[in-house]
């Protein structure tokens, strides 16, 4: 049985009342996102919503550790050393890794990233030139890593993570209307959408301002995201499908939305702050590979806090509030 | 109550189980942890080789294993992917130019002949001219004595180079040798024509079905020349492993004592209890890792502390549940109940959504987002079981039947509780299908 003191409780949220403002503040966050993710499909000649990395497109990055400095003008010099040792539009960048403890342990300072096109050689000989210019603009750089995917391999990879992504969307709507209703599946759909938007836009946006390219694990990181948002929204479902079904009588649904949002706030929260001190960690301490990918569900479990209580709440009481209203004309013809 | 004792102490075995399964076993660490080459290859058709038929494709893998496992560089896997693919992984190798070298040429086979011997009084052998090109195949057969033998099939221009050879070798020894190295040198007892030939194992007991097997494999590899690409690599240095595995234990320790402090502030003493329901359900998934086993990776790092995202996660659900059913004025043993019953729909199906993402992943996905969807498939539903069986019977335990005299301990205040509302108690079995009286 549902507690029926239910709206003696302190109601810190209303999600009816002031809907029009909850929903602005996802147009707000969404716009941008939609406006780089569609400027991207529109300027990107394979239509991708952001830039793809290598996973996607093919190529090969070589990352180099380097115990010394590394400078800007180092970094040009490989460029362009490569630049005209034949190597069309090469990608060099120093990721900075010099983290305190790294330093202390194993003296890696700098590391610099060297992207080309897919390096299809079996004798090693081009990543031996490579690492030849590498060296001669710093000293003794150490190759670490060495990343290669064939551009078949690649498309192959994009295909089969958007077919992924359509699964799983497909599967998750199919569960909850099991479970729930179709029209709570269809919401929690919406929801799940503008999260997953707010994470790819905002990696669309790092695309365009910082050059910004995804990898294999930004597919996972966004199914993730989509997991943990459909997890927070059926928390809040589930309070609303067991008070309407105990207190549908005494109540109106706008305010067992209301006190079903605030019963479950603090667990929203809680849950939330948890796993966001996980991904803090993993993101602050962890290694450099999965940094992208952490923050990328860092981004996701936040915004999918926000769509859970703000987003799904509120489309849920207006879903009904609309459907009465037709219901009730219907009756008055 | 007695029940809770018993499933207190089924809990303390699978934890000492747990345990000496990860003091037993090792742990099979990732190529991204420990260093490593990591290779993808694609077979290629030729106009020799129109098809990639499965056949083919075992006699590459065996031809490139024998290759691999020639660098002699501890535990290599070579295994087939898909229908035309080779995964090629070879832990502690920083060359990746010394991993490729085994694709460098193919299969090389060669028929040769005595030519006297040297200073030492080994045998030299020359060629004959006559090798893997001029195979059509080879297969595993058995003699009239009933012994293992490799049969060969030579082609057309085979069949008359091996007839020749053999006339001339009668009575001698005639070596097979595969990349240079000698495999078999069989003698020759008679001439051999009409393109067939048979290799027995020579000495009284012939070959076994094994050493058979592996002969033909072998011809087969070096007489199919199917050229194989490399279409994905992946190497890392050891120096960069063995730092990401430092930083992810090192985020891994503060993430899981920020949680725990946080918990505990929160939920006071119940946060106690879920604190030590989540190293129970630490080692329990670490045992699971161990015993499957589950080869961690980065990514399936990442994945296992995201599962304890959501297992905490479940905990929470609990005890604000708790907490509402003693605010709403319940005994603190139905409180307990009931808030378990009743959180237990939503973690049921917000699980149940997370596990239907990690289908679809592992399913689809490439190795490194498999990892990372297994490691979170089992953690959440370890998580089920650990806030459904152990944080519920330590509660049990802690709280007993009484009345609740000190809500201090559940972060609540004497004033948040109301009074008893009559209220007829939901049963369990409806509850937990989110069917409420």
């Amino acid at each position: 049985m549902a507690n029926p003191n239910l709206m003696n409780q302190k109601q810190i949220i209303d999600v009816v009342k002031f809907r029009w403002l909850w929903l602005s503040i996802s147009a707000i966050l969404l716009i941008p996102c939609i406006a780089a993710i569609i400027y991207l499909m529109a300027t990107q000649a394979n239509h991708a919503p952001v830039k793809l990395g290598i996973d996607f497109t093919g190529g090969t990055i070589l990352q180099y550790a380097v115990k010394g400095d590394v400078t800007v003008d180092n970094i040009g010099k490989i460029r362009d050393d490569m630049t005209s040792a034949g190597f069309t539009t090469p990608i060099v960048q120093n990721i900075n890794n010099a983290g305190v403890d790294n330093a202390a342990k194993n003296g890696i300072k700098n590391i610099i990233s060297v992207k080309t096109g897919f390096i299809d050689d079996k004798t090693g000989e081009t990543v031996n030139k490579i690492t030849e210019i590498v060296a001669s603009s710093v000293n003794s750089p150490e190759l670490v890593q060495t990343t290669s995917v064939g551009p078949s391999l690649g498309s192959e990879l994009l295909k089969n993570s958007i077919v992924a992504l359509l699964l799983a969307f497909l599967g998750i709507v199919v569960y909850i209307s099991l479970r729930f209703k179709a029209d709570y599946a269809i919401i929690t759909l919406l929801s799940l959408v503008h999260d997953a938007l707010f994470v790819i836009g905002v990696f669309a946006i790092m695309s365009i301002f910082f050059n910004v390219y995804v990898d294999a694990l930004f597919i996972t990181a966004v199914l993730t995201v989509v997991g943990f948002s459909v997890h927070d929204t059926i928390v809040v479902f589930d309070r609303v499908r067991e008070n309407s079904r105990f207190l549908a009588k005494k109540y109106t649904f706008n305010e067992i939305v209301n006190a079903s949002v605030n019963q479950t706030l603090a667990r929203s929260l809680n849950t939330s702050i948890t796993t966001l001190l996980t991904l803090g960690a993993l993101y602050f301490f962890g290694g450099s590979t999965t940094k992208e990918f952490i923050f990328a569900m860092i981004l996701g479990i936040a915004v999918g806090t926000y769509s859970s209580i703000f987003f799904a709440s509120v489309l849920l009481a207006w879903d009904k509030e609309i459907r009465d209203k037709k219901a009730a004309k219907k009756a008055t013809v | 109550m007695k029940n809770k004792i018993i499933l207190f102490w089924v809990i303390v075995a699978i934890v000492i189980a747990s345990l000496f399964v990860i003091w037993k076993k090792p742990t099979s660490l990732g190529l991204d942890l420990v260093g490593g080459s990591r290779l993808m290859l694609e077979a290629q058709t030729s106009e020799a080789v129109t098809k990639i038929t499965p056949e083919v494709m075992d006699s590459l893998q065996y031809a490139i294993e024998n290759r691999v496992n020639a660098m002699g560089v501890g535990e290599t896997v070579v295994q087939k992917v898909g229908e035309d693919r080779l995964l090629i992984e070879i832990p502690n190798i920083t060359d990746t130019n010394k991993a490729k070298t085994f694709l460098g040429e193919t299969a090389e086979l060669e028929f040769k002949e005595p030519a006297g011997t040297d200073a030492n009084g080994e045998q030299i052998w020359k060629s004959t001219g006559l090798s893997g090109k001029d195979l059509k195949k080879s297969s595993v057969a058995t003699s009239q004595t009933g012994e293992w033998i490799v049969s060969l099939e030579f082609n057309m221009d085979g069949a008359k180079k091996f007839g020749n050879l053999t006339r001339r070798l009668v009575g001698q020894q005639m070596a097979i040798f595969f990349n240079g190295k000698l495999y078999s040198a069989p003698r020759i007892n008679e001439e051999i024509t009409g393109g067939n030939a048979q290799i027995t194992g020579g000495g009284n007991n012939g070959f076994e079905y094994k050493q058979a097997k592996e002969m033909v494999d072998l011809l087969n590899a070096g007489a199919l020349p199917i050229g194989a690409e490399i279409i994905e690599e992946n190497s890392i240095g050891p120096t960069l492993g063995a730092d990401s595995i430092q930083k992810s234990k090192f985020a891994g320790l503060i993430g899981l004592s920020l949680v725990m402090v946080f918990m505990i502030l929160y939920y006071r003493l119940p946060g106690i209890i879920a604190c030590v329901a989540l190293c129970i359900y630490s080692v329990i998934v670490f045992a699971i890792f161990k015993l499957i086993p589950v080869t961690l990776t980065l990514a399936g790092i990442a994945g296992f502390i995201l599962s304890i995202g959501m297992a905490v996660d479940a905990n929470i659900l609990i005890f604000e549940r708790t907490k509402e059913e003693l605010k709403a004025g319940r005994s603190l043993f139905t409180a307990i109940n009931s808030g378990f019953d009743r959180a237990f729909t939503s973690i049921f199906d917000s699980n149940m959504t997370t596990i239907i993402t990690c289908v679809i992943l592992y399913v689809l996905g490439t190795s490194i987002v498999k990892g990372f969807a297994l490691t979170l498939a089992i953690g959440v539903l370890v998580s089920m079981f650990s806030a459904i069986t152990v944080t519920k019977n330590f509660m049990h335990l802690m709280f007993g039947t009484g009345e609740l005299k000190h809500p201090a301990l559940f972060g609540l205040k004497q004033s948040d509780i109301q009074n008893a509302f009559s209220a007829t108690e939901t049963r369990k079995e409806k509850a937990k299908f989110g069917v409420l009286d």
